[in-house]
Formats: structure tokens, C-alpha cells, sequence
């Protein structure tokens, strides 16, 4: 008894915080249930009629498929240039290559409401409309360095002998990366395009700056509407993100296991 | 003799091919990244910083004078230096909670078996998946007037009107402590990982209670990692907009808040710019603290 | 007539030679073992040899052909990784059929290659495991394998055995000499393991500080060392002293050896004091106190099984003698005790100073 009272007090300030941790996410989900006009939390009975009201509001769905193609834009060319520069600075000696890492990381340091602001005044500087391209840009700036921290981890314990046995086999240096290195570190740069796919679909700080009237990603949407309208919409519309992460989340979990994802140390 | 100079001029220039190309590969691998980086990192941070020294001109938002009266207002007005402080102030707060909270979470995910261990990283971790715009909305709706804490609250009698819980520091710092404390279970996690298991045994060994191994093994050694979670806990909460944002509005406000306010409502550019940049020295100067400390004490962990 | 030959082979680090101008012909079919201590070169020729390091000076050519220019990718020379560098995201089979798959084999060919390889090293039925799944041993034969089965012009074996236990060890040496012989590959294998080399070699070729000091069948190697370092890296070696104590004919001298004379197939100068070898096991030692040889006392035993190895002090020397137990019974030796000890002229080696 006398053992077993701090590992009893340990599990319960850990339950404590689990609840902490998941409650706004139940909150909103149980919330979008309510029948009444106003959002409230317990529900008032139950409904799925803001989620039928949802059909009414078409600036969602284009928001979300907006901020879907940004996301996957983004992801895609991050994590194509983020492992390359990844690739180089572990594998090569290069002059100014420290300047080269911290330039790379730097916008980790920066605050994004100021490389918001900073971006906004270049594009109307230099006269680029808001367009998805634009919000992709600025978006490849914020997702960079967390894609070359995931590959760098990776290809550090990378053992490059297997590249020599694949050249001796008679391989090509760029078919020795396509099919021995990049499957070999594969779990760091598809951790690396999921976090950045992530980043990017959550951005609002950037996208409030760079977002015109008719190219509104969606947490951009969720946010104006909120500070406006106090209807139950905002929070169907969020269970309906937070069911798809799940999901995406088991499949992602179904595929390769979560565990893989998240440590960079295997 | 003659046969072995001409042979190894070929090596020499196979060599010299072999550099070239190597060089070359280099850069061409760094190129895209350094592109987009120059063009659309840097040159707009020069030029906001360019900017953040002229005048404020109301039709176009930025005039032609050089000033340094944007910086010399902010520091110079108390209402200003409020901002920074209250800035500050919800850093500090919000990173000693996460390391409260933190720690009995990540000592507990490192005893448990692999399994559960990954179930509760997952668990940890999932928030951080989730919008933060879809979180801090939850907190909106609990914390709200009507909302279930404040409902409870007056039906058990102990308070008679609704308690002021959102638009409040209070509500910020919740939310902050929210979406930032994961990462300090990582950093607390990483340094808890690396104690050599032998190290406990032995400290047991001689005699050591639970509590004694605790206090004066596991927790030193733990230490590097909660600085650098702490760190990144701070340096993130400064620069948050998002949850300042949306939890406490006008009516609290912190430095990225005014950044945004003096742009996109004041249009006053070079004075949002100048707030910006002095955001970004609070931000590099705690950085800059963290790795004198740690060059200094040359056992801590880097930023994950 | 050289089918694989190595030039005045030159490589520098940081301005230090760490292969200094290597010459050595190796014949089609012959396995050649580069033997000696970490830092002495061989891994460093091999991987020039390989095309994984920049040749600095010298030449290289396979069947008549300079491959020394040429991308490791285009050299058509089998390697086995002292680590087997398996690749990790394939099966057995996928492992062993990469080579074939990059030369574009047709896929029934490479299959029926795949199969033929994976029987030659006893691993049938293993083609759909992955290399994380296999003992050390058998990672070991998947990579014999995967360089055999492309019939690469030159087999590389980079310490193949030093990462498995020591039976397994032994098994491995054999199979790798049987698989050599059967498909008659000429085989360049690394290895700082003197008795693994002895025991596989048809050549040794000793290296030490970036130069090979002596090139021999086992045998030759062993008996006849060329140089002192040869002599003290190949098995255990005494060093003792002899005075020269005269020529008898042009050809020989008689020197003695603690209070004993014999007569060495040398020309050396009279009244010398000089170095010489002799192994452990060539020692010889009795409990009589005459005849042959001198008088040592016995310090320690140990007993080793087939062999008791005996500390001997003469003169405040110390000597090693390693004596089968078929021929003298341990229990009859007690420690501290004299015995007669001697060895015959012919087993003596020449030091440095004496050649």
C-alpha cells in the first residue's frame, strides 16, 4: 500500500491532464449536436441539422477544398526541397554551410504574424495576387525546416554502405537514391510531408494576411465567422475536420504505425 | 617514367571532373530552397525591417522620412510597454504550468510498456493534429459565460454571477498551456529516454528511497530537457497569435496582437513593423540566453 | 600474367601516404588475402579496388583492362560488406536480385538465378524473409550471394567473418573457400585475422604502413618469414639472442644461444650479439639435464587443451614454449623447476639485422 500510493497519485494527475488535453475537442463535438440556435455546451438535445446547414454555406466547402490543395502544394514541393537541402548538408562539405542550416531553421525563430505582415507587404510590393501559389509560398517558408529536421534525423543514422553495395552492384548514384536511400529513410520525409501537410492546413496567422476576399482558406473562414456569428455551423463544421484527422490518423497508424512517425530515432 | 606522368595526369583530371561535378550536385540540391528562402523569406523581412524606420504616411500607410520614432514610441509608451510585459508575463506563467503538467505525463509515458507508450504519445500528440483554431474554439465554448464551468459554478452556489473566464489572461494562458504543452513532453520525454536505467539500479542500490533516486538522480538529469522544452514553450507562446487571438481578443493584448492590429486595422505599417521587430529580439534573445547557458553547461539537449 | 593487376597503387589523407606504391599481380581464379593490423592499408586497397575511393597515382587493370578511372557502378566486381550492407526495405530475394535486375536481366533468368545462388549458399527457402530476420551468418551468405550472383569479374570480401561468433566463424571460412573454388572467382579477401587467412589463402599478401611485405602461399609465409614484421604478425614469435661465435664456411655461422651452439645457414660477422625468432611450438623442452640445448627454468604453465604452453625465463629472458600434451605430460613439469630446452637450427628466423 505504502508503494503503490505515489504511482496511484502519478496516474491520477496524468488522467487529470488527459482530460484537460482532449476536453475543447469533445466540447466541440458534442456541441455541434445541440438543437438550439446559439452554441452551448451541454447540447440541448441532439440534432444533425447543422450539419445539413452546412449545404447552405458553399464558402466552406470551397474554403476546405482550398485549403486542401494548399496544403498538398505545399507538402509536396516542401518536402521535395527540404529533403534535398537535407541530403546536402549532412552528405556534403561546403563553405558557408552553417549559415546555410540556421538560415534554413530560422523561420522556426521568427514569429509568423511578422513574416505575415512581411510577406504581405512584398507581394503588393511586387504586385503578386492572392492566388493559391501565393499562400503556397509562404507556406513551403514555414514548413521547410521541420521537413530537413525530420530528414537530416534520418539520414544521420543513415549507414552509407548500403549505397556502396548498391553501386557495386552496378547501380547509378540516382538510382542508388531512388531505390535503395529514399525507402531506407522514407519514414523521416513521409513525417516530414504529413507535418507539413498539417502545418499548412491549420495556418492562420500567415493566411490572414495573404487571403483575399474570394481565396479564404478555411481557418481563416472558421476564424471571421466565429468573431461574428455565434451559431452552432462553427462547430459542425470543425467536428467534421476533427472526424477526418481521426481517420487519416487510423489509416496513417493502419499503414506504417503511429510509433514510426512520430520517433525519428528508428 | 614518361607512361606514369601521362597516367596520372588522367587521374588528376578525373579528379578534378569528380570535384566539379560534386560541387555542382551541391548546389543544385541547395538551389531550390535558398531561392525561395531569399526571395520569399528574407527579402520581405528586409523589407518590413527597411520599413519599420520610416514615417507613417495615411494614404499610403508608409512615408518617405527615416525615423526612429516608431521604436522610440513603443519603448517610450507605458500603454506599449504594458503589452510587452503582459507578453512576457503569460511566456513565463504559461511555461511553468506545462512543466508542472508535463512531467508526471512524460515520466509516466517512459515507464509504460511499449505498447501503451505509443498509445499515449498518440495521445499526447493527437492535439497538436487538430486546428488550433477548432481547440481554442473548444476552450471558447467552456469557458464562455453559459458555458459549462461557469454554469456549474453558479448552480453549486459559489458564485452568483458568470466569472469573467474568457477574454482574460486566464483564458489565454489555458489556451497556450493547451496547444504548447506537448512539446514539453517531448523535450522532458527526450531527456527522461536518455537516463542509462543502471543509473537508478544503483542509486536503489545504496539505499536510495523513490523519492531520494527521484530528487537527486532522475530529475538533475532531466533538467537540459526541461530547459529546452521550456525554451521552446516560451519562445513559441511570445509569438503565438492564434490563441491570444481568438481567447482573448482586444481585450487582451499581446505583441503579435498589436503587430496584426496596427497593419491590417491602423494600416499603420512601419509601427506594426517596428512592434514586429522587436517581437522577433524577445524571441532571439531568449534563444540567444539558451545557448549561452547551454555552451556553458554542455550537457543540455538540443531543440528538438 | 596478372588477370587483376595492381600498379604503383598511390592513395593519400591529409598528406599522408596510406598506400604507398602497391604493386601486385593476382592470377584468374586465385584467392588472395590481404592480411594485416587496422590501419595498414588493405581496406583502403580494397576500396580503391572497388572504385568507393579515388585512386591518387597508379593503375589498376582487370583481364588486360584499366578499371582504376572507372565509377565503382561500371567495374563489374562483386562485394561483401564486413557488415553485409543487406538492404534493409527487401526481401532475401529482392537483395540478391538487384544486380541482376539493374543489368536487366529477364525476370524468369533472374529467378532462376536468384534460386540457384540462394542453394549455393544453403538458403534455399529464405527468399521472402527480410535481412532483420536472418542470424548474422546467414545475412553473411545472402550478400555472398548478391555479389556471385551477378558473376562479377572479381570477388571483394571486406573482413566478411569479423562480426559473426568464432564457430560460426570457422564454418563460414570453409564455405566461402568451397563456393570460391566451385565457381573458380578470383577473390581479394581482407582480413586481420592471421590464422583465418593461413587457413583459406592460396596467396597471403602481408601489409603493414601502406606496403606489402611479403606475398606467399600460407605455408612459405609461415615458415619462411621475408621481413621481422611478417615474423611477429604470422603466429607467436620468441625473440632471442645469439653471439656469433664464428663462420664456419662461407654460407653458415655458429652462434650461441645461452651457453648452446649452432650452426645457422647465415654468413654473419664474428662477435655479433643479434636478434633472431623462434615460435612457441618449434621449442622443444625435457626433463633430462644433458644433451642438446640449455638449461631454463620453468615459471608458470597453462594448460590449453590440445597444448600446455609453458613460461620459461633464461638469462632473464622470458621464452614461450608450447608443447603438445601428447608429447610431454603436463603433471610431469612442476612450476620453478629446470628443464633442458633446445630447438633445431632450422626453425631459427633471421631478424632485421641479420639478413
Amino acid at each position: 500500500m505504502k508503494k503503490k500510493l505515489p504511482s496511484i497519485l502519478l496516474s491520477l494527475s496524468c488522467l487529470i491532464v488527459y482530460l484537460f488535453l482532449l476536453a475543447p475537442i469533445v466540447v466541440v463535438l458534442l456541441s455541434s449536436l445541440t438543437t438550439t440556435e446559439y452554441i452551448v455546451f451541454p447540447p440541448e438535445g441532439v440534432t444533425l441539422r447543422w450539419y445539413i446547414e452546412l449545404i447552405e454555406h458553399p464558402e466552406f466547402i470551397d474554403s476546405f477544398i482550398l485549403s486542401i490543395s494548399v496544403a498538398f502544394g505545399t507538402a509536396i514541393i516542401a518536402t521535395i526541397i527540404g529533403t534535398m537541402s537535407a541530403l546536402a548538408v549532412v552528405r556534403r562539405e561546403f563553405k558557408g554551410k552553417n549559415a546555410i542550416v540556421q538560415l534554413i531553421g530560422s523561420p522556426l525563430l521568427i514569429p509568423s504574424v511578422v513574416f505575415g505582415v512581411a510577406l504581405l507587404q512584398f507581394y503588393s510590393w511586387i504586385g503578386l495576387a492572392t492566388s493559391p501559389l501565393s499562400l503556397i509560398l509562404g507556406h513551403i517558408i514555414l514548413t521547410v525546416p521541420f521537413v530537413m529536421r525530420l530528414v537530416v534525423a534520418s539520414l544521420v543514422g543513415f549507414d552509407r554502405v548500403i549505397e556502396q553495395a548498391a553501386m557495386n552492384l552496378g547501380a547509378s548514384s540516382i538510382r542508388v537514391f531512388f531505390e535503395i536511400t529514399l525507402p531506407v529513410i522514407k519514414s523521416g520525409v513521409i513525417a516530414g510531408a504529413i507535418f507539413a501537410f498539417i502545418t499548412s492546413f491549420d495556418d492562420l496567422t500567415v493566411a490572414l494576411f495573404i487571403v483575399s476576399t474570394d481565396v479564404v482558406t478555411l481557418p481563416v473562414r472558421i476564424y471571421t465567422y466565429m468573431q461574428y456569428q455565434y451559431d452552432p455551423i462553427i462547430a459542425s463544421v470543425s467536428s467534421i475536420m476533427i472526424i477526418m484527422t481521426v481517420v487519416l490518423m487510423i489509416i496513417i497508424e493502419r499503414v506504417m504505425g503511429v510509433g514510426k512517425i512520430f520517433s525519428s530515432k528508428n | 617514367m614518361e607512361l606514369n606522368t601521362r597516367v596520372d595526369n588522367e587521374i588528376v583530371l578525373m579528379q578534378k571532373k569528380k570535384n566539379f561535378k560534386k560541387r555542382r550536385d551541391t548546389w543544385l540540391l541547395l538551389i531550390p530552397t535558398l531561392a525561395i528562402f531569399l526571395f520569399f523569406f528574407l527579402l520581405p523581412l528586409f523589407f518590413l525591417f527597411v520599413t519599420s524606420f520610416k514615417t507613417f504616411d495615411a494614404g499610403t500607410g508608409i512615408g518617405n522620412q527615416w525615423t526612429l520614432a516608431n521604436y522610440i514610441q513603443f519603448l517610450s509608451d507605458p500603454f506599449y510597454i504594458s503589452v510587452l510585459w503582459r507578453t512576457i508575463k503569460i511566456g513565463l506563467i504559461t511555461t511553468i504550468i506545462t512543466i508542472i503538467i508535463s512531467y508526471p505525463v512524460a515520466y509516466q509515458i517512459t515507464k509504460a510498456k511499449p505498447r501503451m507508450k505509443n498509445y499515449l504519445t498518440l495521445l499526447v500528440l493527437s492535439p497538436l493534429l487538430i486546428s488550433m483554431v477548432i481547440r481554442c474554439y473548444g476552450w471558447v465554448i467552456l469557458l464562455s459565460n453559459n458555458g459549462v464551468i461557469n454554469q456549474t459554478l453558479m448552480t453549486t452556489g459559489l458564485i452568483n454571477e458568470p466569472a469573467p473566464l474568457l477574454y482574460s489572461e486566464f483564458s489565454v494562458i489555458v489556451g497556450m498551456v493547451h496547444v504548447l504543452f506537448p512539446y514539453m513532453v517531448l523535450s522532458i520525454m527526450g531527456a527522461l529516454e536518455r537516463i542509462d536505467p543502471s543509473i537508478i539500479r544503483a542509486s536503489k542500490n545504496l539505499g536510495a528511497s523513490n523519492l531520494r533516486t527521484f530528487v537527486s538522480i532522475v530529475l538533475p538529469l532531466t533538467l537540459p530537457g526541461i530547459f529546452a522544452g521550456s525554451v521552446m514553450v516560451f519562445s513559441l507562446s511570445v509569438s503565438s497569435f492564434v490563441t491570444p487571438s481568438i481567447l482573448g481578443g482586444p481585450q487582451v493584448k499581446v505583441m503579435s496582437y498589436i503587430t496584426y492590429e496596427q497593419v491590417a486595422v491602423m494600416m499603420n505599417w512601419p509601427y506594426g513593423g517596428a512592434i514586429g521587430f522587436l517581437l522577433i529580439l524577445v524571441a532571439t534573445i531568449t534563444i540567444l540566453i539558451y545557448s549561452k547557458v547551454l555552451s556553458k553547461s554542455e550537457k543540455g539537449v538540443a531543440i528538438q | 600474367m596478372g588477370y587483376l593487376r595492381i600498379n604503383n597503387l598511390v592513395k593519400t589523407f591529409n598528406r599522408t601516404e596510406v598506400v604507398k606504391d602497391l604493386t601486385l599481380e593476382i592470377s584468374k581464379g586465385e584467392l588472395i588475402s590481404f592480411l594485416g593490423p587496422s590501419g595498414c592499408g588493405k581496406t583502403t586497397t580494397l576500396n580503391m579496388i572497388a572504385g568507393f575511393l579515388d585512386v591518387d597515382g597508379g593503375r589498376i587493370e582487370v583481364d588486360g583492362q584499366a578499371v582504376h578511372l572507372l565509377p565503382a557502378n561500371k567495374r563489374e566486381m562483386g562485394m561483401v560488406f564486413q557488415n553485409y550492407a543487406l538492404f534493409p526495405h527487401m526481401t532475401v530475394f529482392d537483395n540478391i536480385a538487384y544486380g541482376l535486375k539493374l543489368r536487366k536481366v529477364s525476370k524468369v533468368e533472374a529467378k532462376k538465378r536468384v534460386l540457384e545462388a540462394l542453394d549455393m549458399v544453403r538458403l534455399a527457402g529464405y527468399e521472402k524473409r527480410y535481412p532483420k530476420e536472418l542470424s548474422g551468418g546467414q545475412q553473411q551468405r545472402v550478400s555472398l550471394a548478391r555479389a556471385l550472383v551477378i558473376k562479377p569479374k572479381v570477388l571483394l570480401l571486406d573482413e566478411p567473418l569479423s562480426n559473426l561468433d568464432a564457430k560460426l566463424r570457422q564454418e563460414m571460412r570453409e564455405e566461402i573457400v568451397d563456393i570460391q573454388k566451385q565457381v573458380g572467382i578470383t577473390t581479394i579477401f581482407v582480413t586481420h585475422d592471421q590464422e583465418e587467412a593461413l587457413a583459406i589463402s592460396d596467396r597471403i599478401a602481408v601489409m603493414y604502413e601502406g606496403r606489402i611485405e611479403q606475398v606467399d602461399d600460407p605455408i612459405t609465409i609461415y615458415n619462411q618469414p621475408k621481413t621481422d614484421f611478417v615474423s611477429q604478425f604470422i603466429g607467436e614469435v620468441n625473440k632471442i639472442q645469439g653471439v656469433v661465435v664464428g663462420g664456419e664456411n662461407g654460407n653458415e655461422s655458429r652462434v650461441n644461444f645461452y651457453g648452446d651452439e649452432q650452426l645457422l645457414p647465415f654468413q654473419l660477422r664474428t662477435n655479433e650479439k643479434l636478434d633472431f625468432f623462434v615460435r612457441p611450438e618449434k621449442i622443444v623442452i625435457t626433463q633430462k639435464h644433458e644433451g642438446e640445448g640449455f638449461q631454463s627454468i620453468v615459471m608458470k604453465k597453462m594448460f590449453l587443451g590440445a597444448k600446455t604452453r609453458y613460461f620459461l625465463k633464461v638469462e632473464d629472458k622470458d621464452l614461450i614454449a608450447d608443447i603438445p600434451n601428447t608429447a610431454l605430460n603436463p603433471h610431469s613439469i612442476i612450476e620453478g623447476s629446470k628443464v633442458q630446452t633446445f630447438w633445431q637450427a632450422e626453425d631459427i628466423l633471421p631478424s632485421r639485422n641479420v639478413r
